[in-house]
């Protein structure tokens, strides 16, 4: 096992220098740079030209990428040109953001799926099947910020229910901040009025990230439980006396949820791309609505940090699920 | 109550999109307690059929009209929480293949203990632990190996698994449906040899599903032929192997693989299993009987008691003594 997480990481180091270039080269094949964003169309030449020195953007472009590969190994991402902090701390303070959104969405989108998934399964060709068909055929080709915007108008706007943007109102973060998930940290402190209010906003965004990545979820656990409904050790199990309950869930679904483990483990970048989505669409202060936010002013420090860190989070994760389906399953052995 | 299963008039049909399966056509049979009855006949002709159906563990597509009664109790009509509460404890199952029928990712142990909990969920688990590995035991198999997982386990082993886990309970009826088809010659004769002790220490009876009458000779007392959902011959072993009655029955003893034929050749029977969505009229079996008549061609015989026996075709009308002979040997 150890053996193979450390070539799992050996082998995504390639991966992550690809992208590196890649991001680096599209940066500036596209137009515009920090400069021109900033300082806009109509700035004098003279001060464009201080100004790209200041940066090293006037440097040639091998030379620059040098730089920027050496930094990057030496762990610095670089400052941020639109606020001068150093990028890898600004990432720090938005990462919680983007892991606790995840977190919930992951939670919310496993839950519909497992049950709505297996029940449809189980209930195969009745109406519950039926409605899961459709709700997953619906729900995958609603665009995230459709949804998100309905919602906020829904809850927010007409209900007033709910908060529509942030992750917190005014003065109600956590006093100390432990792992900068603000739930967590709430309960760590004993602010159950901080933990309510962060629960309060967390429950739009997250249930519009969740619903939609929940769409492939339903999808994948009804196909899977549906054949693992139909092999020989359900038929044995069931003959043996075992409550129904028992045969989909610790029959049927543990065994469905293998190959489940493994697709959701290659498609978890592609649920990232609804993370980015969701939080600009509800403002919510991660690193998806940092990485919009810095490619209006073209600040390319900000970005590159942003893509690696995306793919940093997309080779833990992957990691972790390889680990959960081996615990899982008993003949993978690595 | 003097048969511990008894299937009166048992109808299974399989609706399916394009047409209605009748897997199992008006069979009535019984089974007496510590007796073994064998269902012998070709691939198709619905035997697993009637496997599940005495444990009311059939696809969802299935339909079942008659009575399968249980210690007097039909299970037909039985609710299903009942019924569950009968599987494993009082009737139990394996099945043909055992590379499939052990959940893959659940250690051997998990599968005794959920299996006992079913039906005694106060049980300590000491007392599981203990009660797993005596059954192991009796059947070959080291108790250690209750923290294996199944693809630790040969085939052979496997279905030995299998069977320590549908008698742990201690079930009266055991319905074994072609359990050593799937394993090599060496293996099958070491789980039939199980079987046989199980038949001889237990009081258990069982129903043992095969399509090789001569493999299960030995142990069963009755034996069922079915042909095409039909139960076409049913009686005592013995006087079903030294004079078998129906056509079928003939040609099956002649197909098998038999010393005593001088030529040594495998015989084996002509024709195809008929269409079960369409079956024949009259009949099933008279487009390759040999003795078809022109009654065979319109109607489909009744059950005949002859000799003890129960015989379903129309040589047998009106002889209670079975004196009508047919000719073995020239159908060979
Ligand atoms: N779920 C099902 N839906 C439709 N038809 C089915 C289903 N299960 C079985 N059948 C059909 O019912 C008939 C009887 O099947 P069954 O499995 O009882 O036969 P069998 O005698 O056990 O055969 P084998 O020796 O191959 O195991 C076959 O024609 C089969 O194709
Ligand atoms: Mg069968």
């Amino acid at each position: 096992m150890k053996t193979y997480i450390l070539t799992r990481v050996i082998l995504s180091i390639p991966m992550i220098f690809i992208l590196l270039t890649i991001v680096f080269v599209v940066l500036r094949i596209l137009p515009g740079n920090p400069v021109t964003a900033m300082l806009g169309p109509k700035a004098p030449p003279e001060v464009v030209k201080s100004m790209e020195a200041q940066l090293g953007l006037d440097k040639p472009i091998i030379i620059q990428f040098g730089d920027y590969i050496a930094n990057i190994l030496r762990g610095n991402f670089g400052d941020s040109t639109v606020t001068t902090l150093p990028v890898i701390q600004e990432l720090e303070e938005r990462f919680p953001a983007t892991l606790e959104l995840t977190i919930f969405a992951m939670i919310i989108a496993v839950t519909i799926g497992i049950f709505f998934g297996s029940t449809a399964a189980y209930r195969y060709g009745r109406p519950v099947d039926a409605i899961a068909r459709i709700y997953s055929i619906f729900v995958y080709s609603m665009p995230v910020f459709w949804l998100g915007i309905m919602l906020q108008l829904i809850f927010g706007v007409w209900l007033k229910a709910l908060p529509v943007s942030g992750r917190a109102s005014p003065f109600m973060t956590p006093d100390n901040m432990y792992t900068g998930l603000y739930t967590i940290d709430a309960i760590l402190n004993g602010q159950w009025n901080v933990l309510y209010d962060s629960l309060l906003h967390l429950v739009l965004p997250s249930v519009t990230l969740g619903v939609v990545i929940s769409s492939v979820f339903v999808r994948m656990v009804r196909s899977n439980v549906l054949l693992s409904l139909s092999s020989q050790y359900v038929i044995s199990a069931r003959s043996r006396g075992i409550k129904e309950s028992k045969v989909l869930y610790a029959h049927a679904l543990k065994n469905a949820m293998i190959p489940i483990l493994t697709i959701m483990g290659l498609q978890f970048a592609l649920l990232l791309g609804g993370a980015v989505l969701t939080e600009t669409t509800f403002s919510w202060p991660g690193i998806g609505s940092y990485l919009v936010e810095r490619i209006r002013y073209r600040d390319f420090p900000a970005i590159q940090g942003a893509v690696v860190f995306f793919a940093l989070f997309v080779v833990v994760v992957s990691i972790l699920i390889d680990i959960i389906n081996a615990w899982m399953d008993p003949r993978v052995r690595y | 109550m003097s048969n511990i299963l008894e299937a009166k008039d048992l109808n299974v049909e399989y609706l399916t999109r394009d047409g209605n399966i009748k897997a199992v056509d008006g069979v009535s049979f019984s089974l007496g307690f510590h007796e073994t009855l064998g269902l012998v006949g070709e691939s198709g002709c619905g035997k697993s059929t009637i496997g599940l159906s005495l444990l009311k563990i059939l696809p969802i597509n299935a339909k079942v009209s008659g009575n399968i009664f249980y210690k007097d109790k039909d299970m037909v009509k039985m609710p299903d929480n009942e019924i569950r509460s009968l599987r494993g404890k009082e009737i139990s199952m394996i099945f043909q293949d055992p590379m499939t029928s052990l959940d893959p990712i659940m250690r051997i142990k998990n599968q005794f203990f959920e299996t006992i909990r079913a039906h005694f969920p106060k049980m300590e688990e000491s007392e599981m632990v203990k009660i797993s590995s005596n059954v192991l035991k009796s059947i070959g198999i080291d108790p250690s190996r209750l923290e294996n997982y199944p693809f630790e386990f040969s085939g052979g082993m496997r279905q030995r698994v299998m069977i320590a886990l549908a008698i742990v309970l201690n079930p009266s009826l055991l319905v074994a449906d072609e359990p050593t088809t799937s394993l090599d010659v060496v293996v099958q004769l070491q789980i039939m040899e199980v079987l046989k002790e199980l038949k001889d220490q237990k009081d258990m009876s069982m129903v043992l599903i095969t399509h090789d009458l001569g493999l299960v000779a030995e142990i069963v007392d009755k034996v069922g032929i079915m042909y095409a959902g039909n139960l076409v011959e049913f009686g005592d072993v013995d006087s079903i192997y030294d004079d078998p009655l129906h056509p079928y029955t003939q040609l099956l003893l002649v197909s098998i693989p038999n010393v005593k034929l001088e030529d040594m050749k495998l015989k084996y029977i002509k024709g195809n299993l008929p269409s079960l969505k369409s079956p024949p009229q009259g009949c099933k079996f008279h487009p390759r009987c040999p003795f078809a008549m022109d009654i065979c061609l319109k109607a489909d015989p009744p059950t005949f008691a002859v000799k003890g026996r129960k015989v379903k075709c129309w040589l047998y009308k009106g002889e209670k003594d079975g004196s009508r002979k047919t000719d073995t040997a020239s159908i060979g």
